[in-house]
């Protein structure tokens, strides 16, 4: 076949009559991507620097100098609001610990192992999910209250860890599949346990699942509203979900410009989390079908 | 491979009393090495689980600890309430309208952010950070700028669309509020989507491309011949993750609207949850809670039965 006289591209156009349509269309495309993804943001991020008594009366685009004020960010440094945060960065990293440990062990257990039924017990697993949280929240309420976990950190902790876990094991389970046997092989023929080769041959190579994983665990534990609000009543161990909603529902005046001050402090850490650890990322979610 | 030199070159692990046991020593490690899931699963699902189910049996009012058994009486009573079929059935408009932009949206996104060449990484940042962030910030952000006072979305559809009027509140009122729902959920959510395939485009060697291009093929036929059969094992599981997930939603729906107005937007996690402290009776809660779930199992069941999402494991080259 001729490089010159290429067949037609889509609708009979010439290759670069379509190649030139398909750029127009990326662009277009980009735009709008940007419009729609980036703007709550930006509009979030411009409410949060202007005057709260500007905001509350008009439409703002961007802070001129003359509403400019930084004073927003005081309700951050609020007793309160520091606490709501600062529970949920510990309820975030603990999920997130006690997520990897679980689902590695697991799924390299899955994988590596023969034991019965285990593709059964992957898949009952993944049942759960078919259980809103709503409904398991309300039951959790009693048996956390008759264990003495109820109100504790440690119990969310333990709640967002089981509900991410059968998806961070099978994420895990598939990614370990991948890694060539071969690998641990070499190291068993050097006289290396089953636990060596586990710890130095397979865990480093899962980096891309175990963040993968791991950002699962923390958008389920930064996102949390409705186990926070059923199985932590009280204000001081809340996290910020509910926190922010029963002191919405608290105080008489909470100034819209104070929420978008404090609603873009807890933005940052997830974006810091996608713009730095995207390829591995993407690399871990690389794993096809249950 | 492992099968050329067999057992012999697995490690034996240190001596454990059990060793001489009539099972495997690779029984009890593997067995270990889920049991902490299982004890997890165990705690946060079959107990809650069983719980709801005995529960459902009973009546009982919810803060009084006294329970009172009445058998299949609230199911039947589920059955009987006059909001239970409204909120199914909008419960599943829910679903089926959030899960389809969600899965539109998100492959256009995913294919669009493969492509492009010039500040790929940030976009990329940015779309997933709609994920990642809070629902409640996403609600906060809703409702302030629907809200009449201020509000430049609620400003624009009314003044530029004529959608509503300028003093509405588009989040309250009966004709927009479902619809505003879903696009806001779809907004948030059809991330998910982009992350899964994307991850699927990434991993499709730029060879295949290549080899289709000079074959002759166009940009239509490599999508469809190429891109499409790489990307449906996921599509089809994260279309079912992502169904389930919109139609258990109670977060973000209760921080928008709390079901109103009137029960316009109460789907059933709503409809239970009101139940449950509304009304104050737990065990009628419960058995609503059941049927959500008979009734996502059955669904489950038939989508596996239909499309099978496992048939397409391990084709990675």
């Amino acid at each position: 076949m001729s490089q010159k006289e290429p067949p037609g591209g889509i609708f009979g156009l010439s290759y670069d009559r379509e190649t030139g349509l398909f750029e127009a269309l990326k662009l277009v495309s980009t735009a709008i991507i940007v419009l729609v993804g980036a703007w709550p943001i930006y509009w979030m991020t411009q409410l949060a620097f202007t005057e709260y008594g500007t905001v509350e009366n008009r439409i703002t685009v961007f802070p001129t100098p003359d509403i400019f004020t930084l004073n927003n960010f005081t309700v951050i440094t609020e007793p309160e609001m520091y606490t709501y945060m600062f529970n949920t960065v510990v309820v975030a990293i603990g999920t997130i610990v006690t997520v990897v440990i679980v689902s590695l062990l697991a799924g390299y257990g899955l994988a590596r192992l023969q034991f019965p039924q285990k593709e059964n017990f992957a898949r009952i697993l993944l049942i759960g999910y078919l259980f809103s949280p709503i409904v398991i929240g309300i039951p959790l309420y009693q048996i956390w209250r008759s264990i003495g976990l109820l109100g504790t950190r440690v119990g969310l902790i333990i709640a967002l860890s089981a509900v991410s876990m059968p998806f961070a094991v099978w994420l895990m389970w598939k990614y370990i599949m991948t890694i060539p046997e071969a690998h641990e092989e070499a190291a068993w023929v050097d006289g290396a346990s089953r636990w060596r080769g586990f710890r130095d041959v397979v865990v480093p190579q899962c980096r891309p699942a175990i963040i993968a994983a791991a950002l699962f665990a923390f958008a389920l534990a930064w996102n949390d509203f409705t186990f926070a609000q059923i199985l932590l009543p009280q204000t001081d161990t809340t996290t910020f979900a509910p926190g922010i909603l029963r002191a919405m529902g608290q105080a008489q005046f909470l100034p819209d410009a104070y929420l978008m001050a404090i609603s873009l402090a807890m933005t940052l850490p997830p974006l810091l989390f996608a713009y730095f650890m995207q390829s591995y990322l993407l690399k871990g979610f690389q794993v096809r079908a249950l | 491979m492992a099968s050329e030199t067999g057992e012999s070159i697995r490690p034996r692990g240190a001596y454990i009393p059990w060793d001489h046991l009539p099972v495997e020593r690779e029984t009890v490690a593997g067995v270990a090495t889920v049991l902490p899931v299982v004890v997890l699963y165990v705690l946060i699902a079959v107990f809650p689980i069983a719980f709801a189910f005995w529960a459902s049996l009973h009546n009982i009012h919810t803060l009084n600890p006294e329970w009172k058994w009445v058998g299949l009486e609230n199911y039947r009573e589920v059955m009987n309430i006059a909001t239970f079929w409204g909120s199914l059935w909008r419960g599943i408009v829910y679903m089926v309208g959030s899960t389809l932009i969600q899965l539109v949206v998100g492959l256009w996104m995913a294919l669009v952010l493969n492509r492009i060449t010039r500040g790929q990484k940030l976009l990329t940042a940015v779309v997933f950070t709609a994920y990642l962030i809070p629902t409640i910030i996403v609600s906060l952000v809703a409702l302030r700028v629907f809200d009449p006072p201020g509000g430049v979305f609620q400003m624009m559809g009314a003044e530029w669309f004529n959608l509503w009027s300028s003093q509405t509140a588009p989040l309250g009122s009966r004709g927009w509020a479902m619809r505003l729902l879903i696009l806001i959920g779809s907004w948030k959510f059809a991330v998910f989507v982009t992350i899964f395939t994307l991850a699927q485009l990434r991993a499709i060697p730029d060879r295949f491309y290549e080899a289709a291009k000079i074959c002759g093929a166009n940009r239509w036929q490599m999508f469809r011949d190429i891109t499409l059969p790489r990307l449906m094992g996921i599509v089809l599981v994260v279309v079912l993750l992502r169904s389930i997930f919109m139609f258990n939603k109670f977060d973000i729906i209760w921080q928008l609207t709390q079901g109103g107005p009137g029960n316009a937007t109460t789907t059933l996690p709503v409809l239970a949850y009101k139940t449950v402290y509304t009304d104050q009776a737990y065990g009628l809660a419960n058995a609503i809670a059941v049927v959500m779930f008979l009734f996502l199992l059955a669904s489950a069941v038939v989508y596996f039965k239909i499309f099978n999402p496992s048939e397409e494991v391990e084709t990675t080259t």
